[in-house]
């Protein structure tokens, strides 16, 4: 009963933020209608760092403890984050080809973006061909620490040498409630996701163990 | 101090003193014997310093340019051509020690595994310098600029960049020790090392135009900053990798 509770909460969350996007926000003057990719734009790439960094943290906790339970913690960010900082890429290119006329521009925050992209395929790809599971988690805890240390440097980039990208454009308030409701709407829904995947992994893991015990 | 207050000073510290001696003949240690077996085996350098020469050729065929031009790209070429002629150096970097139990014997040195990782990293970043020293000549060379006017800058680059790769590439190799995945691994190196290449291609580019300003200052701050976290996080994380 308690899980159908938060799925239907993280149901309404996720229905509030489309609509506060689509409807309370007003349209803005010079993008018009293109401008709304930004309240989904922020929010999945708010998740893709959120997420990284609880790889990073999962990383670092597993291999204090050597509990496989941080290891499936870290498959789940990573698996979510990645699909986050694709659609970040996707959103934002679609956003910059209204708002400065190109699919793609070297803007470092665009740019660190990219690299983040192409460190959590790498992390996936690489953990994906490992068998042993501790060795796995093992590979994929450095990894994802070299690659959390990778996340200052997008605020660094973006501080240092200010490119195109926007860093707090103006926004009226109800443009400011319509953010909101979205980064923590689409946060909901993709903890929830992370959740799901976290808990596969936990049963996968227990179907494994009690089939070894069986045949040992 | 009394004299005898000293000797007794120094015999206390004896123990500290003797264990950092010990890892400092470790790490030299390493250091030479990477080395000597490159030298009479010529495995990997050579092989990696073709491989740079090859893409170096490739890149500057397309280089019919004016000078202003090739000023502003042969930064990114030049940095492009080490790492990805890098990439080999580090496939095959732990990938000796597999033979015969070497990683065993490695893991047995009383020295740590900081210490391990410190000589295989100093290793690998003489081998991007050595690369770094052949490339850059020969990109001006075939750009028909003068190297003589940046000289010092593009000294100053080359030291900076080369750590923080080679001690990504270093921990990435330690990785896939045994495993064969190292085709994959090269994967993450490359993309962990983009931030490096791009700050070293930026210093590249206003090193050539003459504008050693604040921005350029900026730039190289930012490599030193990645060698330090690179070297660090692989001192810390090393012992991880190696443990099997």
């Amino acid at each position: 009963m308690r899980r159908v509770i938060g799925e239907v909460c993280v149901a309404v969350l996720l229905v509030a933020a489309i609509l506060a996007a689509s409807f309370l926000a007003p349209t803005e003057s010079t993008m018009g209608h293109a401008q709304r990719l930004v309240y989904i734009h922020v929010p999945v790439a708010w998740f893709d760092l959120l997420a990284f960094l609880a790889m990073g943290v999962c990383g670092i906790v597993y291999l204090a403890r050597r509990d496989l339970k941080w290891d499936h913690g870290f498959q789940a960010a990573a698996e979510v984050g990645w699909l986050c900082c694709g659609l970040t890429l996707v959103t934002g290119s679609l956003w910059a080809h209204e708002a400065w006329g190109t699919w793609w521009e070297w803007d470092p925050r665009l740019t660190t973006t990219f690299i983040l992209w192409a460190i959590y395929s790498g992390v996936l790809l690489v953990r994906s061909g490992i068998e042993d599971p501790h060795h796995r988690a093992r590979v994929g805890a450095v990894l994802a620490i070299l690659g959390a240390l990778d996340v200052p440097l997008v605020i660094v980039a973006t501080r240092w040498f200010r490119g195109m990208h926007p860093v707090a454009p103006e926004m009226t308030p109800s443009m400011r409630v319509a953010l909101l409701t979205g980064v923590v709407g689409f946060t909901v829904f993709f903890l929830f996701l992370a959740r799901g995947r976290y808990e596969q992994l936990e049963s996968e893991n227990g179907v494994l163990e009690l089939r070894r015990q069986m045949e040992g | 101090m009394t004299r005898v207050a000293k000797i007794s000073a120094c015999w206390r510290e004896w123990p500290e003193r003797r264990e950092s001696l010990r890892r400092m003949a470790g790490f030299w240690w390493i250091v030479h014997k990477d080395l000597v077996s490159e030298f009479r085996s010529r495995r990997v350098w050579p092989a990696m310093l073709l491989l740079g020469i090859v893409v170096a050729l490739l890149f500057s065929i397309q280089m019919n340019l004016l000078p202003e031009q090739k000023r502003q790209i042969l930064g990114g070429l030049l940095w492009l051509s080490v790492f990805f002629a890098g990439t080999s150096l580090f496939d095959r970097s732990f990938a000796l020690e597999r033979e015969d139990g070497c990683q065993g014997a490695l893991q047995l040195l009383p020295v740590g595994p900081g210490t391990v990782f410190l000589a295989k990293l100093t290793v690998n970043a003489l081998a991007l310098l050595a690369l770094e020293g052949l490339l850059i000549p020969l990109f001006f060379i075939l750009s028909d600029l003068s190297l003589g006017a940046h000289a010092g800058p593009l000294l100053l680059i080359a030291v900076l960049a080369s750590p923080a790769p080679a001690a990504v590439g270093t921990l990435v190799s330690g990785l896939a020790v045994g495993q064969g995945r190292g085709g994959l691994l090269v994967l993450v190196v490359l993309p962990l090392a983009v931030p490096v290449l791009l700050a070293a291609a930026e210093c590249t580019r206003l090193a050539l135009e003459s504008r050693l300003d604040e921005v350029w200052w900026r730039w190289l701050q930012l490599l030193g900053a990645f060698a330090v976290i690179f070297v660090a996080a692989g001192v810390l994380l090393f012992e991880y990798v190696i443990e099997d």
